[in-house]
């Protein structure tokens, strides 16, 4: 099955001459040393799939070229090389007018500090998408309506913008992109401006929404936490380039390299991993035996430690039809914890140091 | 340095413009005054009161009650001074010009705004129309447009022009980047994003431009005035050319009364057009003196309002036509006569009125400053004019306009130039004594306008002729400011050198001592000479006759210059009709008809 969306070695390289940066950057040259020259290399060979109904973070911290990659995926930006495939489509091949007709119907954006419409009302805000396609009055107020009911806004259609507080402002911008029924939903950093009990209730919000509506969203964060909490899959990009792409677990268990592991660092790991993540799955057949507490794989890290806290040995994870899968020794949660997995070394005058290791580092 | 050229090549650049592209600007002119008139007869066809209550209906609109009342107030008082239709044509002149003004501003506005190329070719041509004196500009414009409403709207939208410009382009480089973006992440067309988001939130500051482009332009009226609009600003002109300062103090107040009024109407109207200026403007607590009535209402109260006017347009008395008699060579034929506010100028400008007014011609007088009057006599603009000193003073303009006028003769002369002081002022009775006394007059002259041929002569030949180009300091200004400068010294007894001429009021007025030129500097007297355009006395042989022979004894005309004194501003042709029935028989002397018309007439 083909991706929605798919890009492939794509760069965007901001100054003169930008095809001979590109040229010189497949060569290896550095982004640094293209800057000498006042070129800003943005985007450097970024290419990733995103498959249809899944939410995809990238994750970068601010100048690494994340906002400039999101640009060129619906076009607000042209690439310099490469290409980006929107449902096979290659949207540089597309004129103006194609692109903007696309951008109207099939990808939508929500905006870091919502750029909602201060002469518009509330509804007509939500209804800016349909208005553009030329969608009748009454038709686009019953869909604007709708998307804010489902945004948790009913009754303030008729509001204006600088009487909500920005989580509602961010919940009109997100009707907004809903509105118009778009496959692909670009999100920049859409929940950095929010408080964080807001940020927290937004991200909630958005995988509920995403549980019905199943939208295909490429969410753009600086926010490692949130990139773990959203995201399906999640590219990590430094210096214009992305240096891992995977799933939460893969990003914290397997870093690709020290940037990524020193980014992890202060990740909360309880909240992301799982019994599956941690288990080890060299095991004998009986240790659910017993008859004691089990876990599933999807258990949490924190409800597994305190089912560990409970039992004297091991806790054993079953999968689907009961069968084992694997077992958790309390150990292993400890070095998860303190993010350091492997045997431990005997010591030779008392036990303690490991443990107090484990304190410290956690 | 090598001297550059520069004014050579403008020169020769507006006489090729002049000879090749005159259907352009008479394509200009015809849409300009054709508007213009438009306006003027709408907004002064209804009874004054009338007009002055719709205008405060509207500002009751657009302000609420206390607007349409000071509104209300403004108006009338400027009818009461008797300026209602100089303010109506001024508003009319200053509508077209902002109209104008806004056609051309607002789209290069937005241009600019979408691209930097244009905005950095725009900005220094703005510089300069915004910077460059008007009158600087104002004689191009009357060579292109021919004296009267088209060149001063011209001048006038010019220099209003930057303003809308660059409020458009400001407004719409301040639009937040994010909404632009937001708009185009929606697929809007670049044209959809100019008018659903650029165009409403530059609104407010767009306004601002519009309200700057009125402003301006008003304040451009008096300075338009010059070239023969008429209008407050005419007013205003007339006004200092005489020295009456509570005349010019009047239409300035009328002026003042238009401004703040249309400040405030395009305050309120920027409000009203910008959504979130009505927002806002509805949020605010409604009391008695800030209802406003709906935009309904409103229309209805305009249009009854103007249905009242119109009706008592229709019934209202309708003026008397002139009846057919022997004396009436002109047959309504239209003769434009240009005068220059010096005394001399403005009674036989008069008189001449209101004899070939009798004789059936329907004339019509404009004020202009000097230059501006040869300009639009060599160009046809005028028929005759009858305050030309020559050969000395107005030398100049002779020499550059003579061959396209007709000389009709002197009326009146000798005249004579001459710098004179306060007879208090002990010991100077000659050029010659000047010198010893630079030190008691500050080593100054008081001048007038440095464009007269007078000050000319007194800077390049009479002050070397006595010595004194190194102990005194001729000060330009103009004759208004000379005047007063010697009705203060004067009062004050301050010893003052001014320039004057003769025969002048002044010398009535104060107790003067011509200083006396034994070298004969100044030349000789010059005559008062009337000039006509070209072919004005082949197309009218019987006027040409009348002017050609017409003199005045200096009695005739001091009388008649005092006579038009005591009258006042404004009366000047019932003062002309009060000494000609006190000097019985000069109308038929000045302007003969055969015998058989005048005998008709005498049965008649």
């Amino acid at each position: 099955m083909q991706p929605r969306l798919e890009t492939e070695h794509l760069f965007k390289v901001f100054g003169r001459r930008p095809d001979e940066a590109v040229r010189r950057l497949r060569q290896g040259a550095d982004r640094e040393e293209l800057r000498a020259d006042g070129i800003t290399a943005a985007v450097i060979d970024a290419s990733f799939r995103v498959e249809a109904g899944e939410i995809f973070v990238v994750m970068g911290l601010s100048g690494s070229g994340k906002s400039t990659l999101l640009r060129m995926l619906n076009g607000l930006l042209e690439s310099t090389a490469g290409s980006v495939r929107f449902d096979g489509q290659d949207l540089t091949e597309l004129t103006a007018r194609e692109l903007r007709e696309l951008r109207s119907k099939k990808i939508s954006m929500v905006f870091q500090h919502f750029a909602l419409f201060p002469h518009r009302s509330v509804r007509d805000n939500a209804a800016y998408g349909l208005a553009v396609q030329g969608v009748p009055r009454a038709e686009r107020e019953r869909r604007a309506d709708e998307a804010l009911a489902l945004c948790g806004l009913a009754g303030w259609e008729d509001s204006w913008p600088d009487e909500l507080s920005g989580g509602m402002q961010q919940r009109v911008g997100l009707a907004r992109a809903l509105a118009t029924d778009a496959d692909l939903l670009l999100m920049d950093e859409s929940f950095s401006a929010l408080d964080p009990l807001i940020r927290r209730d937004m991200q909630d919000q958005l995988l509920e929404l995403q549980k019905t509506l199943k939208k295909t969203i490429v969410f753009i964060t600086h926010d490692l936490n949130e990139a773990m909490r959203l995201g399906d899959r999640i590219a990590v990009m430094r210096d214009g380039r992305i240096v891992q792409t995977g799933t939460a677990e893969d990003i914290l268990l397997r870093p690709a390299n020290d940037y990524v592991a020193s980014f992890i660092q202060d990740v909360d790991r309880a909240r992301v991993l799982t019994a599956a993540a941690v288990m080890d799955t060299d095991v004998r057949g009986d240790e659910a035996d017993c008859g004691c507490e089990t876990a599933s794989p999807d258990t949490p890290f924190t409800e597994l430690c305190a089912i560990s806290a409970r039992l004297t040995h091991p806790v054993a994870v079953l999968g689907e039809g009961r069968a084992l899968v694997g077992v958790v020794p309390r150990r292993r949660l400890v070095g998860f914890l303190g993010d350091e997995q492997g045997e431990p070394t005997a010591c030779d005058d008392n036990g303690d140091k490991g443990g107090e290791k484990v304190i410290a580092r956690a | 340095m090598p001297r550059i050229h520069l004014g050579d090549w403008v020169d020769s650049g507006v006489n090729w413009l002049v000879d090749h592209l005159s259907w352009l600007f008479d394509a200009v002119k015809a849409v300009v005054e054709g508007m213009y008139n438009g306006i003027d007869a709408v907004l002064s066809a209804p009874e004054p009161l009338l007009m002055a209550g719709i205008l405060a209906v509207i500002a009751w609109w657009l302000r609420g009650l206390v607007a349409g009342v000071l509104a209300f107030a403004g108006f009338a008082l400027v009818d009461s001074l008797d300026l209602w239709d100089r303010a109506m044509s001024t508003l009319a002149l200053v509508l077209v010009a902002t109209v104008i003004a806004l056609v051309i501003s607002l789209p290069l506005g937005i241009w600019a705004a979408r691209s930097r190329a244009v905005s950095a070719a725009v900005r220094p041509v703005l510089d300069l129309l915004q910077t460059m004196p008007s009158m600087v500009l104002l004689i191009p414009a009357m060579l292109f447009f021919g004296l009267g409403t088209a060149a001063g709207v011209v001048a006038t939208l010019i220099f209003a022009l930057a303003p809308g410009v660059r409020m458009t382009e400001l407004g719409i480089r301040q639009v937040d980047a994010e909404l632009v973006e937001a708009a185009e992440a929606f697929g809007t067309t670049p044209r959809d994003i100019l008018w659903r988001v650029q165009l409403p939130l530059a609104l407010p500051t767009i306004m601002a431009g519009v309200n700057q482009v009125i402003m301006l332009g008003l304040s451009m009226v008096v300075i338009a005035g010059m070239v023969g609009t008429g209008g407050l600003g005419g007013a205003v002109n007339e006004a200092i050319g005489q020295l009456d300062i509570g005349y010019g103090f009047e239409a300035g107040v009328g002026i003042v009364v238009l401004a703040i009024y249309l400040d405030r109407i395009t305050g309120a109207l920027g409000t009203q057009l910008s959504p979130l200026g009505r927002r806002a403007a509805a949020k605010a607590p409604t009391r008695a003196w800030t209802y406003r009535p709906r935009p309904a209402v409103a229309v209805v109260g305009v249009v009854v309002l103007a249905l009242v006017a119109g009706g008592m347009g229709v019934f209202g008395s309708s003026t008397g036509t002139s009846e057919a008699s022997g004396t009436n060579v002109g047959k309504g034929k239209e003769i434009k006569i240009g005068y220059i506010p010096w005394d001399e100028g403005v009674a036989s400008t008069f008189l001449w009125k209101e004899i070939l007014e009798e004789r059936g011609f329907k004339v019509t007088t404009t004020q202009y400053a000097a230059g501006p009057l040869y300009t639009g006599l060599a160009t046809g603009q005028i028929d005759f004019e009858t305050d030309s000193w020559l050969p000395t003073t107005h030398a100049e303009y002779w020499k550059k306009y003579g061959k396209q006028l007709d000389d009709l003769g002197s009326w009146f002369g000798p005249t004579s130039l001459e710098l004179s002081v306060p007879s208090y002022v002990k010991d100077v009775n000659s050029l010659a004594d000047l010198k010893d006394h630079a030190s008691e007059f500050g080593g100054k002259i008081v001048g007038i306008e440095p464009s007269a041929g007078e000050m000319g002569l007194l800077k390049s030949k009479v002050l070397k002729e006595y010595g004194l180009q190194d102990s005194y300091e001729v000060i330009d200004g103009s004759t208004p400011a000379m005047l007063a400068e010697l009705k203060r010294a004067y009062a004050k007894k301050e010893p003052v050198v001014v320039t004057l001429w003769s025969p002048h009021w002044a010398y009535n007025d104060y107790d003067l001592k011509k200083l006396k030129d034994p070298e004969g500097a100044w030349g000789k007297g010059d005559g008062v000479h009337t000039l006509a355009r070209k072919g004005f006395t082949g197309d009218n042989p019987q006027v040409g006759r009348w002017l050609k022979d017409f003199s005045m004894t200096e009695k005739q005309l001091t009388g008649l210059e005092a006579q038009i004194q005591k009258a006042g501003k404004g009366k000047e042709q019932d003062a002309v009709r009060t000494w000609l029935r006190t000097n019985p028989g000069l109308v038929d002397k000045w302007a003969p008809v055969a015998k058989e018309d005048a005998r008709s007439r005498a049965a008649g």
